[in-house]
């Protein structure tokens, strides 16, 4: 019990250089879920948009391409949240607008290098999560629910008119301004040979090579040892409490955490989209994020970005007319349909349904 | 010094006094038993002790220092382990895994930063897990997942990952509540090796005399919030106002 600094001493102290590098280095399964995830990745614009017959089918546009992993990203860390650590928070909106705007005003004042503009909205997102966390955690439940809610709404009320002069108010932020990766490439501009077919374009080898990270970070978060603390205070917060964890510091971890990969897919969207809607701070943007990740299934690192991907594209592509055209205007019902009826069909969302299926065919546990 | 100390210790529940000027002290290497009848207040004691209730007034210490003002968590750190009256495990977790996170507790501290190392690489937890559970007789059932044990084995669990916790002192609340006559003497089995191998203080709350009077050393009676008797089995056997307030004056 009271060994602590023992511990710490074969922890710490033992640390050499080769460790902290050692640190960083892909392990065990890490690789081959980094490396299936980077194919899919690479192949998911050209089938999505330009592989003949399937993206007829699809419909499919590059620009949704993009889009949907920005939100995938959003969601996978919500899921941190929501699925492992038990919390709901109805105000993420919060980390994914405020990151935009941090982003996008740092893009005029300071820089548009697309990497240090997600620096900036990233950075901003995570203090504002400290924050927030530090004032909604104190209760749980509900309570914490509203709380996030309400912290939203009254950033979404500040920017709209108060801070006005900053955010461009109910107009949204219009003076983004990026430049180009790495000071040579305009991010709409193609990517020369092969990749251009597979990927497209600079934006999306940009927004892709950051999901690949924020994959990997999520998957080595869920499989330190904090993975497993956050399982454990969503089952039984009071036994957490009485085995001797901090559930109150975890907790606001986690939040922290999801708030970060908010604020990366935030910055990446006003780059995306080189404009902030007010919208992105209103609460249905939160609300949005709560629905990718249930219908994609909660307590898995994919299901949400499958979840993502399924809301887009028929807010986007079923909304758009052909070949949809009989559907598109009751969209909005074709979107509550689609969630009801995979929340009854599969309670564990896409994800947990593949995972079942996968589970008959091999008879094996998970 | 002993190991825990309470001290005029109250605990009202609106007009109700559950805990009434407990001055209870446990030696190191010592098991006492509370024992009372049901709503005597022995889980509030209990309670009180662990810091998930806050008392009235009076003081509680352990190693003495006091531990009125710590959090839960700060009190299992620094070695008091609770079991449950009822299995409170992690069941959506392994059998493994809930004895890694208490073993992970108690290594670790309270909270770290340890969010990109992988729990492989936590050797001492894997190794306390693993004793724990071979001690609870859950190893062969590590892999399971916890809400898939038998009530018995979920109990066991639950002193498991009290064990895990590698306590100074254990309280156990009704260890046996609920458990059939086999499970109940498969734990009584595991307390008195407990108390064998690892030597562990701890205060037990029970309902079985036969239990009480075969593992105690010093016997706590318990009555509407009141120590109203203490000492040897043989002497709490042989107390009159026992007899009277508790046992109806049965023959023991
Ligand atoms: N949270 C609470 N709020 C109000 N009254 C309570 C609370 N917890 C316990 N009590 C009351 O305090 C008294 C002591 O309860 P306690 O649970 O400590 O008894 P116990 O000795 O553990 O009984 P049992 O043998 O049934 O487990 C009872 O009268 C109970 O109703
Ligand atoms: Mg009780």
């Amino acid at each position: 019990m009271s060994d602590e600094p023992a511990a710490a001493a074969d922890g710490e102290t033992g640390s050499s250089f080769a460790d902290t590098v050692g640190i960083w280095m892909p392990r065990g399964d890490e690789l081959r879920v980094m490396t299936a995830t980077a194919v899919v990745l690479a192949v998911f614009p050209f089938v999505f948009s330009r592989m003949p017959v399937v993206s007829d089918l699809l419909q499919g546009y590059q620009s949704l391409a993009t889009l949907i992993l920005i939100w995938g990203i959003f969601a996978l860390g919500f899921d941190l949240l929501l699925g492992y650590t038990g919390l709901l928070s109805f105000g993420h909106a919060a980390f994914w607008g405020g990151a935009a705007y941090a982003a996008g005003v740092f893009s005029q004042h300071v820089s548009g290098s697309p990497i240090l503009m997600v620096l900036a909205g990233t950075v901003f997102a995570v203090l504002l999560a400290w924050f927030l966390g530090f004032l909604s955690l104190r209760r749980g439940g509900i309570y914490f629910a509203i709380l996030t809610l309400a912290f939203a709404q009254m950033m979404f009320y500040m920017s709209s008119s108060p801070l006005a002069f900053i955010t461009g108010g109910e107009n949204g932020f219009t003076g983004v301004e990026t430049a180009e990766l790495f000071g040579l490439f305009p991010l709409e501009s193609e990517l020369p040979l092969v990749l251009e077919t597979l990927l497209g374009t600079w934006l999306y080898a940009f927004v892709a090579v950051i999901a690949l990270l924020c994959v990997a970070l999520g998957y080595r978060i869920l499989h330190s040892p904090y993975g497993m603390v956050f399982r454990a205070i969503r089952e039984n917060e009071q036994r957490a409490e009485f085995v001797g964890l901090n559930v109150w510091r975890y907790r606001l971890m986690s939040f922290i955490i999801s708030g970060f990969f908010a604020g990366v897919a935030g910055s990446l969207f006003v780059i995306h989209g080189t404009y902030v809607p007010l919208s992105s701070l209103y609460w249905t943007t939160s609300g949005e994020v709560v629905i990718m990740t249930v219908l994609g299934g909660t307590g898995s690192l994919f299901g949400p970005v499958v979840g993502a991907g399924v809301y887009l594209y028929v807010e986007n592509i079923v909304s758009g007319g052909h070949p949809f055209e009989f559907v598109a205007p009751f969209w909005h019902l074709i979107l509550g349909l689609v969630f009801v009826v995979t929340i009854w069909v599969f309670p564990r969302g896409i994800w947990g349904f593949f995972r079942d299926v996968r589970d008959y065919v091999t008879g094996g546990e998970d | 010094m002993a190991l825990l100390e309470t001290e005029n210790l109250v605990k009202e529940f609106g007009g109700l006094v559950a805990t009434d000027e407990v001055n209870l002290s446990v030696e190191e290497g010592e098991r006492v038993s509370i024992i009372g009848p049901n709503g005597a207040g022995k889980s509030t004691l209990v309670n009180l002790i662990t810091r998930r209730l806050d008392p009235t007034s009076g003081d509680i210490r352990f190693k003495g220092e006091s531990i009125v003002g710590h959090d839960p968590h700060e009190v299992v750190q620094m070695g008091v382990s609770k079991s449950f009256q009822t299995a409170s495990i992690f069941s959506d977790l392994t059998v493994r895994e809930n004895a890694e996170i208490a073993a992970l507790a108690s290594e670790h501290g309270s909270f770290g930063f340890k969010l990109l190392e992988h729990r492989d690489s936590l050797t001492g937890v894997h190794q306390v897990a693993r004793d724990t559970l071979d001690a609870v007789g859950l190893l062969d059932q590590a892999d399971r997942q916890a809400s898939e044990l038998p009530y018995g084995d979920k109990r066991r669990l639950e002193i498991g990952i009290a064990l895990a916790a590698e306590p100074d002192l254990l309280l156990m609340d009704e260890p046996t509540a609920g458990m059939s006559p086999e499970e109940t003497e498969a734990t009584v089995d595991l307390v008195e090796e407990v108390k064998r191998e690892l030597g562990l203080t701890f205060v037990l709350i029970e309902h079985d005399m036969e239990i009480v009077f075969r593992i105690s050393d010093r016997i706590v009676v318990l009555n509407r919030g009141q120590v109203i008797a203490e000492g040897t089995p043989d002497e709490i056997k042989g107390d009159a106002a026992v007899q009277e307030a508790y046992l109806g004056g049965v023959e023991l």
